[in-house]
């Protein structure tokens, strides 16, 4: 087993003992019924996506300053596995909602902000595959990434003051009972190790994809492009 | 002494090879030209000489300061003519060159002189779209020596300019050391004493003709 | 090297270009105007709505409007090759980044100069002083951000489509908290005062950071 099967075979492990935390361990809850367990990892996918994008951020600024393509590569790599985790709090965050609200969706800051998040890291992603490989590609991400980092809270801090124009839905969080909070804090620290290992794959694969840009084995000059494969 | 030394210039546009291993030294005051036919990459390697682009590897020097870390000083001392002119259309001859003068700071007295070098002054009013290609051309040679640089790198300078193509080119480049790309090699013959062939992306050598005064 | 002066002389070809032209501002003036059309019929706008709907197709038309604006300073550039000229000089990047967000910002004012009365004419919203401050404070954060990333595409394949993309996120806030403002300006409910205190931290943050970011995105 390669050292990253090894390690993609204990984050899997790890969040099947989160998984069994869960469903066996956390009580259920008084107030939502079972639904409520999707907060459990919910919440950590979204700290595990925050987790991510700041990665995006430190390897942008690094870039900018040094122009690492180590840098860059952690980059790209918090970018998709980033996008990755949002998507998941986005739909778990929708199916607790429906059975909790009885909407989908309810414009709060916290959903508003996680959407724009969603949204500007997949601008991110879309901006790299469009631009010329290389430097400038890895600036203009670069820019992006801390853009978007910035706006994120910002958008988020927008849309509280709106609510206090505005007042809808109040989401209720009241103090978590230990075993909740001793699950919560598993599984978190699973979803991370996850994240982590997911982004060190993606690291291999974009090194990978780096070295078969700019070192060919046969010289080949003025050749059309082949056609990249989907990241 | 060498005004510019480059060093295994080598460049990548994403998967494409366009520039390998290009080695060149070019002497104060030396005119050179870049031959090669189209899509050998003399684009690409004057757009690194200029400052304008900088290569996937390799070193430049230019009047002995590294061109990747003090671009900014550089820009003072090098004339660039792109393949496009590069002008902006609403304006005239005249406002276009004042624009950057003021750009570059560089005193506006210098349009006059420019527009002259080039043989424009008839036409300094006119707006730039109603140029004609030749006068487009002979105006963006008068931008790249306004602020008056010790290095002029152009790109197929001769482009859309008539009979007074030579003549012209010999006045813009009195003095100052050249590097210019060219498909004429006639007139490279008689503005440059040496020259580069490039193919492929990559230096076939240069050489050094005797300078035929015809 | 005088950045200011640099950013003013940039400015002035920017907007002397575009008066010997005259194709941009009329341009978005009529579209302006055909946005509101839209939102009257989108809406379903009538005498007892106008007022609540109003101050949201406003933005809708200044949102398209910009994307439209900002993407063209840049668009003609890249069309003259002249950037390149541009950036070649030892001007600084950041100073040519202001001249032309000041250029472009000077151009949406333009067309507010349409917008907003045409918005009182079909919908009967108040033109006051407060409205028109609330629209030109968002108008500046949202140029400084519209013009960076119109920099930013203007060298990437499918420019068109990726700055809305891009931008749209980053304005949100600036929507979220001008929309508030015009609309407290024009007699509903809310905290002017808050919106525009708001509306104006995010210009200055916005501003130094494109500012800071110029410089990487300008430079070949």
């Amino acid at each position: 087993m390669s050292r990253h099967e090894r390690w993609a075979a204990v984050a899997v492990g790890l969040m099947v003992v989160a998984g069994a935390a869960i469903f066996l361990y956390a009580p259920t809850d008084y107030l939502q019924g079972p639904v409520q367990r999707i907060f459990y990892l919910h919440v950590s996918s979204a700290i595990a996506a925050y987790g991510c994008f700041t990665v995006v951020l430190i390897g942008g600024l690094v870039y900018l300053r040094r122009e690492s393509l180590v840098a860059d590569r952690f980059a790209r790599a918090g970018a998709v596995v980033g996008v990755v985790f949002t998507t998941v709090t986005l739909v778990m965050g929708m199916l607790w909602a429906k059975p909790i609200w009885g909407t989908y969706w309810t414009w709060d800051a916290r959903l508003t902000s996680t959407l724009v998040l969603w949204m500007i890291y997949a601008g991110y992603l879309l901006v790299r595959r469009l631009a010329d490989p290389g430097r400038q590609a890895a600036r203009i991400a670069a820019v992006v990434g801390i853009f978007g980092f910035v706006d994120v809270p910002v958008v988020h801090f927008s849309v509280t003051w709106w609510r206090t124009q505005h007042p809808g839905p109040v989401v209720v969080n009241d103090a978590l009972p230990p075993e909740m909070l001793a699950t919560f804090l598993l599984t978190m620290a699973c979803t991370l190790v996850l994240a982590a290992v997911l982004i060190a794959i993606r690291y291999r694969i974009e090194t990978l994809s780096d070295e078969r840009m700019h070192l060919a084995e046969e010289v080949k000059v003025i050749t059309a492009p082949e056609p990249r494969m989907a990241p | 002494m060498s005004f510019v030394v480059a060093n295994g210039l080598t460049h990548w546009f994403g998967r494409d090879l366009v520039l390998e291993g290009v080695d060149l030294v070019v002497d104060t005051g030396e005119h050179m030209a870049v031959l090669g036919d189209n899509g050998a990459g003399k684009t690409t390697l004057l757009r690194i000489l200029a400052t304008a682009l900088r290569p996937t590897a390799g070193r430049l020097q230019i009047a002995g300061l590294d061109a990747f870390r003090e671009k900014r000083r550089l820009r003072h001392h090098v004339g660039y003519l792109a393949h496009a002119p590069g002008l902006y259309p609403a304006l005239s001859a005249v406002e276009n060159l004042e624009f950057f003068c003021d750009l570059q700071e560089v005193s506006r007295t210098r349009v006059e002189e420019a527009l002259d070098v080039v043989g424009m002054t008839s036409a300094a009013h006119r707006r730039a779209d109603q140029l004609s290609r030749g006068m487009q051309q002979r105006l963006a040679i008068a931008r790249a020596i306004l602020h008056e640089p010790r290095l002029l790198v152009l790109d197929e300078p001769d482009a859309s300019l008539g009979e007074d193509a030579a003549e012209l080119l010999t006045r813009v480049t009195q003095g100052k050391t050249v590097i210019m790309a060219t498909h004429d090699r006639a007139l490279a013959n008689r503005l440059c004493p040496r020259t580069l062939e490039l193919r492929h992306g990559r230096s076939h050598g240069t050489a050094t003709r005797l300078h035929v005064v015809t | 090297m005088n950045p200011v002066r640099v950013a003013i002389a940039v400015a002035r070809k920017d907007l002397k270009s575009e008066w010997r032209t005259r194709e941009l501002v009329p341009a978005l003036a009529q579209f302006v105007v055909l946005a509101l059309l839209i939102g009257n019929f989108g809406f379903q706008v009538d005498t007892r709505n106008a007022s609540a709907i109003a101050p949201g197709i406003l933005w809708f038309a200044l949102v398209f409007a910009g994307l439209v604006a900002f993407g063209r300073t840049f668009a003609a550039e890249r069309e003259q090759a002249s950037l390149e000229a541009m950036l070649m000089t030892p001007a600084s990047p950041v100073a040519i980044f202001a001249g032309k967000a000041m250029a472009a910002t000077v151009l949406l004012v333009l067309c507010e100069v349409v917008l907003l009365p045409a918005l009182t004419l079909f919908f009967g919203t108040p033109l006051g002083a407060d409205v028109v401050a609330a629209v030109l404070l968002a108008t500046v954060g949202m140029a400084a951000l519209g013009v960076l990333f119109a920099a930013i595409v203007a060298r990437v394949r499918a420019r068109e489509l990726l700055l809305p993309l891009l931008t749209l996120p980053l304005w949100i806030p600036f929507i979220v908290a001008g929309g508030q403002a015009v609309q407290s300006a024009m007699g509903l409910p809310g905290s002017y005062q808050e919106a525009m205190g708001l509306l104006l931290d995010f210009d200055i943050l916005f501003v130094v950071l494109t500012s800071l970011a110029a410089r990487f995105v300008l430079d070949e």
